[in-house]
């Protein structure tokens, strides 16, 4: 088991958002979580993350025999969770070739490895930019510093590829992208697939499921997963859409 | 008045010397001067309190200081001229010089150029600050640079004071750059322990003349530094001024660039880095008397937890000053809530045919950056560091001189760990 949530219940501004989740993930797994809006499920990953506000009432979160939600955020990041944002932050003036070096570094200070050298780093960074089709003036723009929606999701799959992660969360990776974009990413993620490491993909359309094959899907509804399944379910989502979450909730209540 | 000023008034008639002819005026000047309280308005966020009954130890006049060695900067291959607590340490007789330069201690400026150079003294620095009257009236040690019309001069000069516990002193620096003349000047201000230390400069700017300049005021937090920067532009000379100051217990600089004559050029950048509970003061003041001028000034400054930093920016458009370009920008960055700054910038034109634009800015640590950086496993402190310097790289990275930014890196560095609030 890499992952194991157990009901957990997490509120952000005293109000509860995850209502008693349970999830595990092995290595190697892909798992899509879909849902409407409002349903939690970015929540979900910034509790894994560890970010501020985001407060666990109860439950717990065992990550490879570790309780994760007594690490600290850059702690849970060293430890191989990697959380690819919906929205990433803009950081002018530090370079997006310095932070990630640092990154990597930290990385592999955390295993026990000799930090990279400036040229090795940059040969590393430059092949994982090429891979994302990123030009490469963007390792010295400053942090997602005026980059579009698009470029912005590919420097979250950059950084997914360098650091080499254990399990990669990835939060709407696909919302706002052309097709064109859209494999991009999806090629990103897939070449990372190599049978240990483990994805969570979050999103609310289908579409991105078409080009990462799942395991597992489940449906998120009001904190909780309501539903779980194989591929065929997210097919199930694209023809009925959530409605019939609505008569789940009257079913459950 | 303070007790401290009236030890001042007291020691500066012992002061005797070849300057005494202009300390006697700058004297009658300071016996005028009220002591500052937070009503004067150069003084409303800057306590003198620390200053009126400071009793410490005067820097003697006889040169037997320790033996101190400036910090090498790798790849500057500078001219270092060192002083202990404006005791100088470099054996001038020993210099080599570039060509077109001449390097003097203040008090052994030679009897033909007495006359010269005393009509540098004063030129560049007006009378209003108070602790450069200080200055006027007690330094008689410091350095006279004057660098010959037409000389290109490669070899940067530093100017090193170490500061030392319980001393107070007083440092002069008079630099000349000739027409056509190119230099580069680095005022260098360093040391710990509680101190009391004034240290002015002043540089006129001939016609076509070029002045790479640098300050750094990196004292120790129990320090006490008054000091001052100020240029007289020639025409079309051109100014490329960096000050990176530290706070300490007390730190107050003052800069005046005055255009003098047309087409001249300054640039000015500025960052200042305070620590937890420590002070900074910045007052720069740029005067277009003449038209055709240009000025840029980018002041930053990062502020730790209960220190305070004081930053004033004026700009004086005179009437005759027509097509002057001038622009000033100071952004601060709050590192907790304990912090303050207070940022005034001031503008006062009276010509019709100019363009002017300033800006200031107060931003918090945001810690969504924070987030973002440590998500990818980077530790808060060093996320810190890195938002930190990312406020002000930018202005690391115009600094022409790179061997100076290269050294700076590491300092910076350091610096920005001893800001955090822990």
């Amino acid at each position: 088991m890499m992952l194991t949530i157990k009901d957990l219940q997490a509120s952000v501004e005293e109000k509860t958002i995850i209502k008693g989740l349970n999830l595990t993930i092995n290595p190697g797994e892909v798992h899509a979580i879909m849902g409407p809006n409002g349903a939690g499920k970015s929540t979900l990953g910034y509790v894994l993350s560890g970010r501020e506000g985001y407060e666990v009432e109860s439950g717990s979160v065992e990550f490879e025999k570790q309780d994760l939600l007594e690490m600290e955020v850059d702690e849970r990041a060293r430890a191989g969770i990697f959380l690819a944002f919906q929205y990433p932050v803009e950081i002018p003036g530090v370079s997006n070739m310095e932070f990630m070096k640092e990154s990597v570094n930290a990385a592999r200070k955390e295993r026990g490895e000799e930090p990279l050298s400036a040229a090795e780093f940059l040969k590393t960074a430059k092949a994982a930019c090429k891979q994302v089709n990123l030009p490469l003036d963007f390792l010295k723009r400053g942090v997602n510093e005026g980059f579009s929606g698009g470029e912005k999701k590919r420097n979250e799959i950059m950084q997914m590829i360098l650091l080499q992660p254990k399990l990669c969360i990835l939060d709407e990776s696909d919302s706002g992208l052309d097709i064109d974009a859209l494999k991009v990413v999806a090629d990103g993620v897939n070449s990372q697939r190599d049978g240990k490491r483990s994805f969570i993909v979050v999103t609310h359309y289908q579409r991105l499921l078409d080009y990462i094959q799942p395991d597992f899907v489940h449906i998120l509804a009001d904190g909780k997963i309501v539903k779980s399944g194989g591929p065929e379910l997210a097919k199930e989502v694209e023809t009925s859409g959530y409605a019939w979450l609505e008569g789940h909730e009257e079913a459950s209540a | 008045m303070s007790q401290w000023l009236a030890n001042v008034l007291d020691r500066a008639s012992t002061v005797n010397d070849w300057l005494s002819p202009v300390r006697q005026t700058a004297l009658a000047t300071l016996r005028e001067q009220a002591w500052p309280t937070r009503r004067t308005e150069a003084w409303r966020y800057t306590s003198l309190h620390e200053v009126a009954e400071l009793e410490l130890k005067q820097a003697g006049n006889s040169a037997s200081v320790a033996n101190a060695e400036a910090p090498a900067i790798a790849g500057l291959n500078s001219l270092d001229l060192v002083f202990v607590d404006g005791q100088p340490v470099t054996d001038f007789s020993m210099l080599t010089l570039s060509a077109g330069v001449t390097v003097t201690q203040l008090h052994g400026v030679n009897a033909e150029q007495q006359g010269r150079i005393s009509e540098l003294f004063n030129q560049a620095k007006p009378a209003h600050h108070l602790f450069g009257l200080v200055n006027d009236v007690l330094a008689e040690q410091g350095v006279v640079i004057d660098v010959a019309a037409g000389a290109d001069v490669q070899q940067p000069i530093r100017i090193v004071n170490f500061v030392t516990d319980g001393v107070e002193s007083h440092h002069r620096v008079l630099v000349n750059v000739g027409d056509n003349a190119k230099v580069t000047v680095i005022e260098h201000g360093a040391g710990n322990g509680h101190s009391m230390n004034t240290a002015y400069a002043e540089y006129v700017l001939g016609s076509e003349s070029k002045l790479e300049h640098y300050r750094f005021a990196m004292h120790g937090q129990e320090a006490i530094h008054m000091g001052g920067s100020h240029f007289k532009m020639g025409e079309s000379s051109r100014l490329n001024s960096t000050i990176v100051g530290y706070g300490s217990r007390l730190t107050r600089i003052d800069t005046d660039v005055i255009h003098a004559a047309e087409h001249a050029f300054a640039k000015m950048n500025c960052i200042y880095l305070l620590a937890p509970k420590e002070h900074f003061d910045l007052h720069t003041t740029i005067e277009h008397a003449k038209p055709n001028g240009t000025s840029e000034e980018n002041a930053r400054g990062i502020v730790g937890d209960k220190a305070k930093a004081v930053f004033n920016g004026r700009i004086h458009i005179h009437r005759d000053a027509q097509k002057t370009l001038a622009e000033l920008n100071n952004r601060n960055l709050l590192l907790s809530r304990g912090g303050q700054i207070n940022t005034k910038p001031e503008l006062e034109i009276y010509a019709d045919d100019v363009q002017c634009a300033h800006g200031a800015t107060v931003a918090e640590i945001a810690e969504k950056e924070l987030y973002y950086l440590q998500t990818r496993g980077i530790p808060r402190s060093q996320a810190l560091v890195m938002l930190n310097f990312g406020f002000v790289q930018e202005l690391v990275n115009q600094m022409p001189n790179k061997a100076l930014s290269e050294w700076l890196q590491p300092l910076l560095r350091e610096r920005f760990s001893a800001m955090e609030t822990k």
